[in-house]
């Protein structure tokens, strides 16, 4: 089934920007536009005239500031008018979507250079307007009324620790983990150290999940500038190079809570995307390949699942790679040391496109505290609708 | 000659004593409706029970939830009954109920039709502060009678009408006359020509139910009439344990007749009018009243479920849940009457249509209906979900015989050990309002624990 998606596209990644994570009051959603872009094209040295396309990721312009409705709104901001724009929207992996897009695109010769946007301003709304509001106020008016976002992820908790023996420490785990992570990344959302007790004894959310099981709603954005390899120039740039890019739909929105076949213990379209993504990478035991992930932590049952999913171990035994720390920074395999989206927050059109930066980020070894040694392999993975669409991209320090 | 084929009685899950409703309340108690009931899901849930192939409904109720529309019509279209159906409201007194009886009485013998199911269902809340005033109870009946056959006889089914009426509302406002002159000239002047014109008997009938709230000041026509009231008058045992149930309770009184006696009984059912209902039974040896209840522990409770259609979970006000008339109706038979499709190739039974089965990619289906009782896959409780009585419990159920489902859990607001869900606990489906803050009512599928 992955045949037509086997095709390695060569290209690299020359410029990256990455705003500040969090409640930006002071910012607006053009200021972040304008702040992540011109970061990029400072990083790969060009200036904003030589951007030949965009791609801009912004999830829920209705339940934001209705910015980002189309490829206009990335654009208008820059004053960069005459060049093709096209929005994308998948959830939460509409950032990953992005980044897939331009590198289509390259690949396909439209354009020379390339730039993937994601922005999301969340924060000038009132949350109870916001996210929560999408699932009482504007979904379908009998399916799945009564789950927020949590709950949807809940339902999968609940029956992994009836099915594995998971534990509600080993969520909690999760959460203490990114969080330390995140103490050490200065453009995180919420930069603190938590102990399991304290994710424990937070308020409950979605049982199991609390809401310091839960990404905080965030603004952000941002913005990488990709060449074709083939168009590095080594004297100016300071590339990371992306081995396989993997998007997969595998269920539906609604499908999952009423098909008997759906046994909510692992997500399909994350192992979909993974295979597209190694196959295309040549990687055949991503535990021993990869040096470091960052994964969609949305909520920390989430981080647990994929690493089954992404095959870094079987099914059943994620319980194990938190117990063990082997996905803490000095670990096995370090996971999320961006702090992942519980600590950086999930501006969520954006997210994607900042776990790219922070893995090449890693993989230029520019990481500074949380750097990864070494690191010359990396994952960046997204999940979005309730586990219905998951994106996998696998970047390499060497070409 | 017309029949009780069969009947069933349906009553909300909480009761309220008058002692929560006031510290000087007496003994009374209340059934009151959950967050999410109305009187179209307790008639619905009334006639779910009932098996009979129907020709015809009448609704009784004097609380009707919609104005210019016929909650006859709307139910025979929850139930999926026939299209085209006789179907008919009736309403304005209590004794809407039994009006429906003496109609469906002539109908039947008129042989114009053979089965015709009769709901009867009313909420009514009286102001606040004069709870312990007033007799309410929220409830539903539906019977169904049939000019052929069933479980009790019909001998007499008649209506004698009255002007007086004790008290009334008119432009909205209540309307009191002097009680003795309105309930001497209306009650006992109409209790009187219905003892004398039907020569009522105290040696051929056996009990005498009164349904009326001045029932008292007529037991001395009773008593007149050779009536020994302490063997022979029926006593109002649903009163005690729902209340007043207002147009259902003439009909849930005739039910506890027909099931605590035998022989013949006689319901005087009281309002602007008598409704006169003899009925010639058998043993039945069962009672459809006594269920499970949960007692309402807090006057604050009992406010906040009268505020029917508003929730007040925290930063929520301003929202309004989406519907559509458009998706209920089109996807009824699915989203109401619980049909599934399954797979002709591999068997897999689904609740929602999908183009192509999920394991085999078949694309053949055939439609099947689902049941209501299922085992529970998974189960989170959602915190911040706007609900008055939060957590939100959202459930998986793999239905018994195929088909999966996701719904809420209801009749929650207490959390305790016997609605307490768990992964593997047999659960039911029950019929109720989607959210509570709706514009226009939503009805689905919620569950409760077995």
């Amino acid at each position: 089934m992955h045949k037509k998606m086997s095709k390695k596209r060569d290209i690299a990644i020359i410029g990256m920007g990455v705003t500040k994570f969090g409640e930006l009051f002071h910012q607006s959603y053009d200021d972040l536009v304008r702040e992540s872009v011109l970061q990029a094209t400072k990083d790969a040295g060009i200036s904003l005239d030589e951007i030949q396309a965009g791609w801009l990721s912004t999830a829920f312009p209705e339940i934001g500031v209705f910015k980002g409705r189309s490829g206009m709104d990335l654009l208008e901001p820059l004053n960069l008018y005459g060049i093709p724009v096209t929005r994308v929207s998948n959830f939460c992996a509409s950032g990953a979507d992005a980044v897939r897009n331009a590198a289509n695109a390259l690949a396909a010769g439209e354009c020379d250079v390339a730039m993937a946007l994601g922005v999301e301003k969340l924060r000038d709304r009132s949350p109870q307007d916001s996210i929560v509001k999408m699932m009482v106020e504007l979904s379908h008016p009998y399916y799945q009324k009564g789950f927020t976002a949590a709950g949807t992820f809940a339902i999968y908790a609940k029956r992994i620790m009836h099915e594995f023996g998971l534990t509600r420490e080993d969520i909690a785990n999760i959460s203490v983990k990114n969080h330390y992570h995140g103490s050490l990344n200065d453009k995180a959302h919420h930069r603190m150290i938590c102990s399991t007790e304290q994710v424990l004894r937070s308020p409950m959310v979605a049982d199991p999940l609390t809401v310091m099981d839960s990404c905080p709603t965030t603004d952000g954005a941002a913005c990488v500038i990709m060449v074709r390899a083939e168009d590095v120039d080594k004297t100016k740039h300071n590339p990371v190079y992306i081995d396989g890019i993997g998007l997969s739909v595998s269920t539906g929105w609604d499908l999952p809570f009423f098909d008997p076949k759906h046994d909510f213990l692992s997500f399909q379209a994350t192992k979909d995307a993974a295979a597209m993504a190694y196959k295309q990478a040549g990687i055949t035991k991503p535990i021993d390949e990869i040096d470091v992930i960052e994964v969609h932590d949305c909520f920390s049952i989430v981080e647990l699942l994929t690493y089954e999913d992404l095959g870094l171990c079987k099914q059943g035994e994620a319980k194990d790679m938190i117990r063990g720390k082997a996905t803490q920074l000095g670990g096995e395999i370090p996971v999320n040391v961006s702090g992942g989206l519980l600590s950086c927050g999930h501006p969520v059109g954006a997210t994607g496109v900042r776990m790219v930066v922070e893995i090449a980020t890693q993989l230029r070894g520019n990481s500074g505290d949380r750097q990864v040694k070494g690191a010359t392999k990396g994952i960046s993975h997204n999940i979005g609708g309730p586990g219905a669409i998951a994106s996998v991209i696998v970047l390499n320090k060497e070409h | 000659m017309s029949f009780i084929k069969e009947y069933a009685i349906a009553l909300p899950h909480f009761r309220i004593s008058d002692k929560v409703l006031s510290p000087k309340g007496r003994k009374g108690q209340h059934a009151i409706c959950y967050t999410d009931e109305d009187i179209i899901t307790l008639a619905f849930q009334a006639c779910e029970k009932i098996e009979s192939d129907i020709d015809a409904i009448l609704f009784a109720t004097t609380s009707p939830i919609f104005k210019d529309r016929y909650h006859s019509s709307y139910l025979a279209d929850l139930l999926g009954l026939k299209e085209g159906i006789l179907a008919m409201d009736l309403g304005t007194t209590n004794r809407a109920g039994t009006d429906a009886v003496v109609l469906a009485d002539r109908l039947l013998k008129s042989g114009s039709n053979e089965n015709i199911l009769i709901v009867a269902a009313d909420v009514h809340y009286p102001s606040i502060g004069n709870e312990t005033r007033s007799a309410f109870g929220h409830g539903a009946v539906a019977i169904v009678l049939s000019g052929k056959e069933g479980i009790t006889k019909i001998t007499k089914a008649k209506t004698y009408s009255s002007a007086m009426s004790e008290e009334f509302i008119y432009k909205g406002e209540k309307i009191q006359y002097d009680s003795r002159f309105a309930r001497t000239r209306g009650f006992k002047n109409n209790l009187a020509f219905v003892l004398k014109s039907e020569e009522l008997n105290s040696k051929s009938i056996n009990k005498i139910y009164l349904n009326s709230l001045y029932a008292k000041i007529g037991f001395g026509q009773l008593k007149k009439a050779g009536f020994d009231l302490e063997s022979q008058l029926g006593i109002d045992d649903v009163g005690k344990i729902a209340g007043h149930t207002g147009a259902a309770h003439g009909l849930m009184t005739l039910i506890n007749s027909i099931e605590k006696n035998k022989d013949t009984s006689v319901l005087l059912d009281y309002h602007n009018g008598i409704n006169l209902i003899e009925v010639e039974s058998i043993e039945l040896e069962k009672s459809s009243f006594n269920t499970k209840t949960t007692e309402i522990n807090y006057y604050q409770d009992y406010l906040t479920l009268r505020k029917q259609g508003k929730f007040t979970a925290r930063g929520y006000k301003s929202i309004e849940m989406f519907s559509s008339e458009m998706i209920s109706e089109r996807d009824k038979e699915m989203l109401l009457n619980l049909k599934g499709n399954k797979c002709k190739s591999c068997g897999t039974i689904y609740y929602m249509k999908a183009l192509r089965c999920n394991s085999c990619k078949s694309d053949q289906f055939l439609q099947v209906q689902l049941s209501k009782n299922g085992t529970v896959y998974s189960i989170t409780n959602e915190y911040y979900f706007p609900n008055s009585f939060a957590p939100t419990n959202m459930v998986v159920i793999d239905l018994d015989g195929g088909g999966r489902i996701t719904v809420q859990q209801t009749d929650d607001m207490y959390p305790s050990e016997s609605n307490l869900i768990n992964i593997g606990d047999k659960v039911n489906l029950v019929f109720r309002k989607m959210m509570e803050n709706d514009k226009k009512p939503n009805y689905f599928w919620k569950c409760i624990k077995k």
